[in-house]
C-alpha cells in the first residue's frame, strides 16, 4: 500500500480514493477495512484504531496495570541504578561508576534512553534516581518504572499495527500482530521479571517491516539503532548483513550499486557515531567494551537455557552415574566436573565425562550453522527468505552459544511468529517453539504467587494464537513417516501440562529433602530443549528445501 | 472469535480470563496490611480460621472479642474452620493460636488468596454460568455469552473480594444468585435452602430477604389455596430445618441453650450506633446539615432507620404479593414445578429491597453497596449490548458510582491501580462511554455530569491535600455525589417493578397458551415499543431483556461484537458490519 501510494506524486489529500485502485491490479486489502467515513489520506500516516484494536490495547493495559505489585527480579533494581548513574552522573563516570554492584553495561543509546527516562523520574520522587539509595522500591519507583515499561511497549505496538496495514493476508497479520503485542514472553520478561524487551523488540520489528515495504535503507539504519540499544541483536546480525548487502547494495545481476552503498554505510556509521562517539572522544571505548563483553562467564547460565549444551551437559550427568555405577569402565572422570555441574550454579561449567566445550568451539559451530543458511539468503534473497534467516540465525545463536540466557528465546520467537501462518510446516514449528520457549520462560518466575499468573496466562495465549492459525494452515499429514512425526510432536506438546503438574508438586511432596530440589529446572530444561533443538531442526529443513 | 471459529472456546476462556483477573488483583495489598496491631478484614477472616480449628464452637462466638471477633453466622465459620484445616496441614504455623495473629508471610498470603479464589470458583462462576443459562436461556449464545462476562468481571466485587478480601462472592451473589436460578427453573424449595445459605454466610443477606420472601409468598398465592398451603408448608419445613441444621453445634444436644445467644448478639450489633465510616447513604449524607445524633437519640433513631427501610422496601415486596394474588390460578398440578410469573419482578424487587437497606438502614458499610450491584448487574448483563437503553445506561452509571464510592475504602487499601485498571476494563467490556460526543437523553446527561463530576473529584484529590478544618472533605463530598445516584437507583427500580408489573398483569395475563403469547412477544422485541408485554411465556424478556425491545441494530463501531473479543487479542469482532 505504501509503496504503491508513495510512487503517485498527486498529493494524497487531494487523490480521490478510487482513483488509485485501477492502478494495480490486486485488490487493496486495507481498502475493505478503512471506515468508509476515513478520509483515505489521514489514517495512513497516522494509523487509526479500529474497536478491536482498542479492545486489545484497553485490555491489555488493563492486565498490565495489575502486575504492578508482582514480583520483581533484581533487574528492576538494575534498570533502576542505570536510572541514577545516568542521572547524576557525568557521561564519563558512567561506565565507570561502581556504587552498586549491577553496573552499567548496555550499548549507550541505552543510556541515553535512562537518561530520558531518570527526568521525570526525578520529578516523581528524587529519591529514585538516588545513587546511594540501593534496593529502594516505594510504590513511587515501582509504580514508575512499570508505567515506562508498559508506555515503551508502545513502539512495537505502533509497530505490530503498521505490519498488518498493507499486509497480503490481513486478518491473519492481524492475529500475529496481537499474538506478539500480548505475547507471554513479554509478559513475564518485561511486565513481572523487569526489563524492556517490548521496546527494544518493537525497534526490531519496525526494522523487519521497513524491509517488507522495501525501505532497506530505514531498515538497516534502525538495525544499526537497535544494536546501539542492547547488543544481543547482534545474533541477527549476519543475516541483516546478507541481505541488505545482497538485495540493496548490490543489483540483481550481482554488480555493485555505489550510492546505494555508500548511503547505508553512511546511515550505520552515523549511528554509531552518535551512540560511540562521545566515549570515543573520552578515549573510553575499551572500557566499554569491557563491560559489554564480559568474558568469563561459564557454559551455561544458572538455569541451563533450553539449547543444544542443555542436552549434552544433561547427558554427561547421566553418563557419569553410569560410570559411577561401573557399568562403563573405559572412560576418565574429570574429578573437578563431579561436582561441577551438579546443581547447575553460576560457574564454569566443566563435564565429567564428556570433553569440554570453549568459547571458541561455541563460536564455530555457530559460524558454521550460519553459514549455511546465510549462503541461501544470497542466492533467495526475498523478504520471506530474509524473515527466515534472520529467525534461524537468532536460533543458532540460542542453539550453541556461549553462556546464553533462557530470555535470549525472544530472538527466536519473535520473527518466527511473522512466519507462522506461512504453511502448515512453519505454523507447527512456531507452535512447538513457542511453547516450548514459553515454558522454558516459567523458572524466570519462581514465587508461587505468580505461578497461576503465568501459566494461565500462557494457556489463554496460546488457545487464541493456535486455534484460528491451525484452522486456517492445517494439512493432513501425507505419508507415514508424517503421520509418525506428527504424533510424536503431539504427544510432545501433551506432556507440558504433566510437567507443568510435576513442576509444582514436586517441591511441596519433597519438602524435607533438599537433595533432590534441582530436579524440576533441571526437568525442564531438558523437555523444552527437546522441543527447541527439534523445531530448529524443522525449521532449517524447511528453510534449506524451499524454494523462493 | 465467532468469526475465527473458536466458539467453543469462548466460555472456557472467559473462565480462565476471568481466574487469571482475580488472582492478578489478590498479586496487591489487601486490607491492613502492615498496619498493626489491629490489621483489617484480611487479619479478621484470617483470626476466625486460626479460632475455630483450636476451640470448641461454643467458645466460637467469644473468645477475646476485643481482636476480631467472630461476628458471621456460622456457615462463615465452618467455611473458616475448613480452611483453616487445610492451611494448618500445608503449615501449621500460619494459623497457630495467638502466636499467629497479624503473621504476614508470603505463604499465608499466596493460601488465604488462593481459598478466596476457590471459593468463588466453585460457588459463585458455576452460578453465573447458570445464570446465564437460565434467565438468559431464550437469548442467542452471543448474548449469553457477553452477558457472561460481564457478570465476569463486576469490578467492585472484584476489588472488594479478591483485593481487599472477604468471601463476597460465595455469599452473596454466590449463594443468593444459586435461589434465584433455582428459582426460575421452579425448584422453590432448593432456592429457600440456597438462601437460608446465603444468610448463614453473612447475615446481609438478609438485605434481600423481603424481595425473596415476598416472591415466595406470592408464589404460594399465586398458586391457589390448596397447592399454595402446600407449597407454603414445605417452604416454611425446609426453611426452618436449614436453619437448624446450620445453628446446630450451638442447640442442646450440643451445647447448653444460652449458647445459642452468643452467636445472635454477635451476628446483629445493635448498638455500634447509626453509621461508622463515611458511607454513601441517606443517613451519612444528610448528616452533613442535619446532625442526626445531636437531635435524636439512638433508639430514636434506630426506630426512624427501621420504619423507613421498611417503608422503602414495601412497594417491591408488596408487588410480588399483589401479583402473585392477583394472577392466582387453581389447581394446574404441574404449576409448583414452573416459576411464578412475578418471577420477571424478582431482580426489581431485589433491587429495591437491598437498596432500601443501604440507604436508610443501621450499620451499613460502604461494602454494601455489593449487594444492589447483583441485582442490578444481572439486570444490566440482560440488557448489555443494547446502546440507549435506559437500563443499560442507568445501570453502567451506578456500576461506576458504585466502585467510585468505595475509593476511600481502597485507596486505604492500596488497591488505586487495580481500581483504574479494572472500572475501564468493564466499562470498556460492555462498550460504555459516558463522554460520547452527544447525549441524547436525559440519563445520558445526568451520567455524564457524575462521571465528570467524580474524575474531577479524583483530579482535585491527587493535585490538593484537604484542608486542616476539614480533614474528610473528600470522602464527604464523595458521599455526597453518590447517595444522590443510589436514591435514583432506588426511585427507578420501584417505578420500573410497578411497570413491569403492570405489564404482567395486562388483559391476557391469564391466557394460558403461551404459544400464540410467545409469538407476539418474540415479533413484539424487534418493535420499539413492548408496553404491555403479553404473557407469562415472555416475562423474562419483560423482565431482563425489556430493554431489547430496543434491538440494537448492530452499532456501526462493532460495540457489540467487540465485547466477546476483549479478552481474545486475535478476534476482528469490529468489523462486522451490516
Amino acid at each position: 500500500m505504501q509503496r504503491t501510494r508513495a510512487t503517485t506524486p498527486t498529493s494524497p489529500s487531494s487523490r480521490p480514493f478510487p482513483i488509485s485502485e485501477p492502478i494495480h491490479p490486486e485488490p487493496i486489502p486495507e481498502q475493505e477495512e478503512s471506515k468508509p467515513e476515513a478520509k483515505p489520506s489521514r489514517w495512513k500516516y497516522w494509523p487509526r484504531l479500529e474497536p478491536a484494536e482498542w479492545d486489545i490495547l484497553i485490555a491489555s493495559t488493563c492486565l498490565k496495570l495489575l502486575l504492578f505489585p508482582a514480583y520483581r527480579s533484581t533487574d528492576f533494581e538494575v534498570h533502576r541504578n542505570w536510572l541514577a548513574i545516568t542521572h547524576s552522573l557525568p557521561i564519563s563516570q558512567w561506565y565507570h561508576d561502581t556504587t552498586s554492584e549491577w553496573t552499567l553495561d548496555y550499548p549507550p543509546f541505552f543510556a541515553y534512553f535512562e537518561k530520558l527516562l531518570s527526568v521525570p523520574a526525578y520529578l516523581i520522587d528524587s529519591r529514585i534516581v538516588d545513587l546511594n539509595n540501593l534496593n529502594y522500591d516505594a510504590w513511587s519507583v515501582v509504580a514508575y518504572q512499570r508505567t515506562t515499561v508498559i508506555l515503551t511497549e508502545l513502539v512495537m505496538g505502533v509497530a505490530l499495527l503498521r505490519f498488518t496495514r498493507g499486509a497480503a493476508d490481513t486478518s491473519t497479520q492481524k492475529i500475529i500482530s496481537a499474538s506478539l503485542f500480548l505475547h507471554p514472553g513479554f509478559l513475564i520478561v518485561d511486565h513481572i521479571h523487569f526489563q524492556y524487551n517490548g521496546f527494544m523488540f518493537g525497534i526490531l520489528l519496525w526494522s523487519i517491516l521497513m524491509a517488507r515495504n522495501d525501505n532497506k535503507l530505514a531498515s538497516g539504519f534502525l538495525f544499526a539503532v537497535l544494536l546501539n540499544f542492547k547488543h544481543i541483536y547482534m545474533y541477527l546480525a549476519p543475516a541483516y548483513f546478507i541481505y541488505l548487502l545482497r538485495s540493496f547494495c548490490l543489483s540483481p545481476s550481482g554488480a555493485l550499486l555505489p550510492m546505494r552503498f555508500v548511503s547505508l554505510a553512511n546511515a550505520v556509521i552515523a549511528v554509531f557515531l552518535v551512540s560511540l562517539g562521545p566515549f570515543l572522544l573520552m578515549g573510553q571505548l575499551p572500557q566499554l567494551l569491557a563491560r559489554l563483553f564480559p568474558f568469563t562467564r561459564g557454559l551455561n547460565h544458572a538455569y541451563w537455557a533450553p539449547n543444544v549444551w542443555a542436552l549434552v551437559t544433561a547427558a554427561d550427568r547421566v553418563l557419569l552415574q553410569f560410570v559411577k555405577g561401573g557399568r562403563i569402565q573405559s572412560m576418565a572422570v574429570n574429578a573437578s566436573g563431579v561436582a561441577s555441574t551438579s546443581r547447575g550454579l553460576v560457574g564454569d561449567t566443566v563435564f565429567a565425562v564428556l570433553p569440554n566445550v570453549k568459547p571458541i568451539h561455541t563460536f564455530v559451530i555457530t559460524i558454521a550453522f550460519q553459514t549455511i543458511y546465510l549462503v541461501k539468503l544470497w542466492r533467495a534473497p526475498t523478504y520471506k527468505s530474509f524473515l527466515t534467516a534472520l529467525t534461524l540465525c537468532g536460533y543458532t545463536s540460542f542453539m550453541f552459544g556461549w553462556h546464553v540466557h533462557e530470555k535470549a528465546i525472544l530472538l527466536v520467537l519473535v520473527p518466527l511468529s511473522l512466519l507462522a501462518a506461512e504453511n502448515h510446516a512453519y505454523f507447527r514449528t512456531f507452535m512447538i517453539a513457542s511453547v516450548a520457549g514459553i515454558f522454558s520462560l516459567f523458572p524466570l518466575l519462581f514465587t508461587p504467587a505468580e505461578t497461576l499468573v503465568k501459566v494461565v496466562y500462557s494457556v489463554i495465549w496460546a488457545i487464541f494464537v493456535f486455534a484460528p492459525l491451525h484452522r486456517r494452515v492445517y494439512e493432513f499429514p501425507r505419508s507415514l513417516p508424517f503421520v509418525i512425526i506428527d504424533s510424536v510432536e503431539k504427544l510432545y506438546l501433551a506432556g507440558f501440562p504433566l510437567l507443568q503438574l510435576f513442576v509444582t508438586l514436586f517441591p511441596i511432596a519433597t519438602q524435607h529433602s533438599a537433595s533432590m530440589e534441582f530436579l524440576p529446572l533441571l526437568l525442564t530444561s531438558v523437555y523444552c530443549a527437546v522441543g527447541l533443538v527439534w523445531a530448529f531442526a524443522r525449521l532449517s529443513v524447511i528453510y534449506l528445501k524451499q524454494q523462493y | 472469535m465467532h468469526r475465527h471459529g473458536c466458539k467453543q472456546w469462548v466460555a472456557p476462556c472467559a473462565l480462565l480470563a476471568a481466574l487469571w483477573v482475580r488472582w492478578a488483583i489478590g498479586l496487591g495489598s489487601y486490607s491492613g496490611q502492615d498496619t498493626p496491631p489491629m490489621f483489617g478484614d484480611y487479619e479478621a477472616q484470617r483470626h476466625w480460621m486460626e479460632l475455630t480449628i483450636h476451640l470448641p464452637p461454643r467458645q466460637w462466638y467469644t473468645y477475646d472479642l476485643q481482636y476480631w471477633g467472630l461476628d458471621y453466622p456460622p456457615l462463615t465459620a465452618y467455611v473458616s474452620w475448613l480452611c483453616g484445616i487445610v492451611g494448618a496441614w500445608i503449615d501449621p504455623s500460619w494459623f497457630a493460636l495467638d502466636a499467629s495473629r497479624g503473621i504476614e508471610s508470603e505463604g499465608s498470603k499466596v493460601y488465604l488468596r488462593s481459598t478466596v479464589l476457590f471459593f468463588d470458583a466453585l460457588v459463585y462462576l458455576p452460578a453465573l454460568w447458570l445464570f446465564v443459562r437460565t434467565w438468559l436461556a431464550d437469548r442467542s449464545a452471543r448474548t449469553q455469552e457477553s452477558a457472561f462476562l460481564l457478570l465476569l468481571f463486576q469490578p467492585s466485587l472484584l476489588l472488594i473480594d479478591f483485593g481487599h478480601f472477604q468471601y463476597n462472592s460465595v455469599m452473596l451473589v454466590g449463594f443468593t444468585l444459586l435461589a434465584l436460578n433455582f428459582f426460575e427453573t421452579g425448584r422453590d424449595l432448593l432456592g429457600a435452602s440456597c438462601f437460608v445459605l446465603s444468610l448463614g454466610f453473612k447475615q446481609m443477606a438478609l438485605y434481600f430477604a423481603p424481595a425473596i420472601g415476598s416472591y415466595l409468598l406470592g408464589k404460594c398465592l399465586y398458586l391457589g389455596p390448596a397447592q399454595g398451603t402446600r407449597l407454603f408448608l414445605r417452604l416454611a419445613i425446609v426453611t426452618t430445618l436449614s436453619v437448624l441444621l446450620l445453628f446446630l453445634p450451638f442447640l442442646p444436644p450440643f451445647a447448653p441453650l444460652p449458647t445459642i445467644l452468643d452467636p445472635i448478639t454477635r451476628i446483629f450489633p445493635f448498638a455500634r450506633g447509626l453509621f461508622e465510616d463515611k458511607v454513601a447513604n441517606f443517613w451519612c449524607a444528610s448528616d452533613v446539615l442535619l446532625k442526626w445524633r445531636r437531635r435524636l437519640s439512638a433508639p430514636a433513631l434506630m426506630r426512624l432507620s427501621t420504619l423507613l427501610t421498611a417503608l422503602g422496601f414495601l412497594p417491591g415486596a408488596a408487588g410480588l404479593i399483589y401479583g402473585g394474588w392477583r394472577m392466582r390460578i387453581v389447581g394446574v398440578a404441574e404449576e409448583s414445578q414452573k416459576p411464578a410469573p412475578t418471577l420477571a419482578l424478582l431482580p426489581y424487587a431485589l433491587l429495591t429491597s437491598s437498596m432500601s437497606f443501604f440507604l436508610f438502614s443501621f450499620q451499613v458499610h460502604e461494602k454494601t453497596i455489593l449487594l444492589p450491584l447483583l441485582p442490578l448487574t444481572l439486570l444490566l448483563s440482560g440488557a448489555s449490548a443494547g446502546e440507549g437503553s435506559e437500563t443499560f445506561e442507568l445501570g453502567m452509571l451506578v456500576s461506576n458510582v458504585a466502585v467510585f464510592s468505595m475509593w476511600p475504602l481502597l485507596k486505604r487499601d492500596g488497591l488505586g491501580v487495580p481500581y483504574i485498571a479494572l472500572t475501564l476494563l468493564w466499562n470498556r467490556l460492555a462498550g460504555y462511554n459516558p463522554f460520547r460526543a452527544c447525549p441524547n437523553s436525559m440519563l445520558q446527561y445526568v451520567s455524564l455530569l457524575v462521571h465528570a463530576a467524580s474524575l474531577g473529584l479524583h483530579v482535585l484529590e491527587l493535585l490538593f491535600s484537604p484542608p486542616a478544618r476539614y480533614p474528610d472533605l473528600f470522602p464527604v463530598l464523595n458521599v455526597l455525589l453518590s447517595t444522590p445516584v443510589f436514591a435514583l437507583t432506588w426511585l427507578w427500580s420501584i417505578r420500573r417493578g410497578m411497570q413491569v408489573g403492570w405489564a404482567l398483569g395486562g388483559p391476557s395475563s391469564r391466557t394460558k397458551d403461551s404459544k400464540p403469547a410467545a409469538a407476539t412477544e418474540k415479533s413484539a422485541r424487534h418493535d420499539d415499543k413492548i408496553q404491555g408485554g403479553h404473557a407469562q411465556a415472555g416475562m423474562r424478556m419483560t423482565s431482563l431483556g425489556y430493554a431489547q425491545g430496543r434491538r440494537r441494530h448492530v452499532p456501526r463501531n462493532g460495540r457489540s461484537a467487540s465485547i466477546s473479543s476483549a479478552v481474545s487479542g486475535t478476534s476482528q469482532g469490529g468489523f462486522e458490519r451490516s
